[in-house]
């Protein structure tokens, strides 16, 4: 039905040259002193710069404080999830909320294969939109939205612009250079970045509460009536900066799912508010 | 390669804003009205008790309002073809003409279908389009209680009801909603069968993915 799909392969590059181990200063205290959970970092407040716009929308997007899970969920996690959740499993779920292929590498409903260590700590992939959002809600987290992934995925090893950071542009483009292997590395795999943070880029995609407010046909080839004819909106747009190559890709993935597909390098992480009020803190 | 993606990607402004013509057909409706009452599709009758088939959107468990102030889930819609579209009352420029492109497609009908088929307008606007402004809404649009029903829903709800018709939205500066222009058709199972995407569109395909519905429906239907 949607001619986009085959082309997702190709546009579907993950990367995967992964730095060495580095692990940065993973589950700090954030700057108003909130201990987050192991797993969680906080991201400071910042603005995300959307790639397309229309004039009526901000150039600049505020996005409030947040908790993000530092890598993306594990195959090991998200059977701990279907176990719990059988509605979840493999040969319950239904087609409406995953397509077929949904956790289509595992051996089985609880099984996750031979190399079943292995594949415990790497990203778990083949999961719908539906199921990552069912995943964070019973960890009583939610999917980042675009707007916040962006904003995390923004930082560089040591500077909270990394495109002011010319070692991480260079190792970004590196990576969404790399066309994806087969076998997925472990998650934490890649070098943390100021936050705390791994894997946000050289890894898999994932996906975002709001995957589905780009505007942005999957298939556009030209301004065909139809395309004219598919959104309500005022004017046409234009990127904020065209040399950002890997956000136009991840915004054109993005643009080109469907809630429903699986697809085998397109994961998931949660996201939480941050705890509020927070305890009286000086900076705030 | 993926420039392709994001050549001609614009959001285009339909600006013509239509006069909405009014007069709901109710006197062709060969189907008594339930119970009398001036009660919308979505608030006649209890919730189906048929279990969803796997695709159908009636597996949702989101609750929603109607503009009678009744809370229903979608599974209400169970058992006839269903036209829905995801709209906001204050829309300056593609939602008048998709709420006439519905009443186009009403027109359209063969008269016993036409009995047949509701619409369901879904509100993107959660913070605004609150129960008594789509009221006024309807009352504005000459949307009868007959076959129209008018929800609002909690924005999470709403994202995974746009999801899974793959509609894309997004809201700008001044509260405007950019969203596909796409309107569906609904099995009486409640799978999606048929969307209509752009505005101003032939209606042709919609009225045959419609009868096919009725025709299926009589055959499992209640």
């Amino acid at each position: 039905m949607n001619p986009a799909r085959n082309r997702l392969p190709v546009a579907c590059r993950t990367l995967l040259v992964a730095v060495a181990l580095w692990h940065g200063s993973v589950g700090a205290l954030d700057s108003a002193g909130v201990p987050a959970f192991p797993d969680l970092a906080v991201i400071p407040a910042g603005v995300h710069r959307p790639l397309f716009r229309t004039p009526d929308e901000p150039k600049e997007i505020p996005v409030a404080a947040f908790q993000l899970e530092i890598s993306p969920v594990t195959q090991g996690q998200f059977l701990e999830f279907v176990r719990a959740n059988p509605r979840w499993r493999r040969s319950n779920a239904k087609r409406l909320f995953a397509d077929e292929g949904y956790l289509g590498d595992w051996s089985g409903d609880l099984d996750l294969g031979p190399d079943a260590t292995a594949r415990a700590a790497r990203p778990v992939t083949r999961v719908s939109w539906f199921a990552a959002k069912a995943y964070a809600s019973w960890k009583g987290r939610r999917l980042p939205t675009t707007s916040e992934w962006e904003l995390a995925s923004a930082a560089g090893f040591a500077r909270a612009d990394g495109a002011a950071e010319p070692e991480f542009r260079s190792a970004v483009r590196r990576w969404y250079g790399t066309p994806a292997s087969e076998v997925l590395a472990p998650v934490r795999s890649g070098r943390a970045n100021l936050h705390g943070v791994h894997d946000l880029h050289g890894l898999v995609w994932e996906w975002t509460s709001d995957f589905n407010s780009a505007l942005v046909t999957g298939d556009a080839r030209g301004d065909t009536g139809i395309e004219r004819m598919l959104f309500c909106g005022a004017g046409s747009q234009g990127a904020t900066d065209r040399g950002d190559f890997p956000a136009f890709m991840r915004s054109g993935l993005r643009s080109s799912l469907k809630a429903s597909y699986v697809l085998p390098n397109l994961g998931f992480r949660c996201a939480l508010d941050l705890p509020r009020p927070s305890v009286s803190s000086p900076s705030r | 390669m993926k420039s392709r993606l994001f050549h001609g990607m614009r959001i285009l402004c339909v600006a013509s804003i239509l006069g909405l013509g009014v007069g709901v057909r109710a006197k062709d409706d060969p189907r008594p009205q339930a119970t009398g009452t001036n009660l919308p599709p979505c608030c006649r009758r209890a919730e189906a008790v048929a279990k969803p088939t796997d695709r159908s959107l009636y597996q949702l468990e989101s609750e929603w309002t109607s503009d009678v102030g009744k809370k229903v889930r979608l599974g209400v819609f169970h058992g006839r073809p269903l036209v829905l579209v995801l709209f906001f009352t204050q829309c300056e420029y593609a939602c008048p003409v998709l709420v006439s492109d519905l009443k186009r497609l009403q027109e359209a009908l063969p008269g016993e279908l036409r009995g047949a088929v509701d619409f369901a307008l879904v509100s993107l606007d959660t913070a605004r389009d609150t129960p008594e402004v789509l009221a006024r809404y309807r009352a504005e649009h000459g949307l009868g209680t007959d076959h129209w029903s008018l929800l609002t829903g909690k924005a999470d709800d709403v994202r995974e009801l746009a999801a899974l018709l793959g509609v894309n939205y997004r809201r700008d500066q001044r509260g405007q909603f950019s969203h596909s222009n796409v309107f569906t058709v609904l099995d009486a199972e409640g799978e999606v069968i048929q969307q209509t995407v752009g505005l101003n569109q032939d209606p042709r395909d919609a009225v045959r993915a419609l009868s096919k519905a009725r025709r299926d429906g009589k055959r499992t239907g209640p």
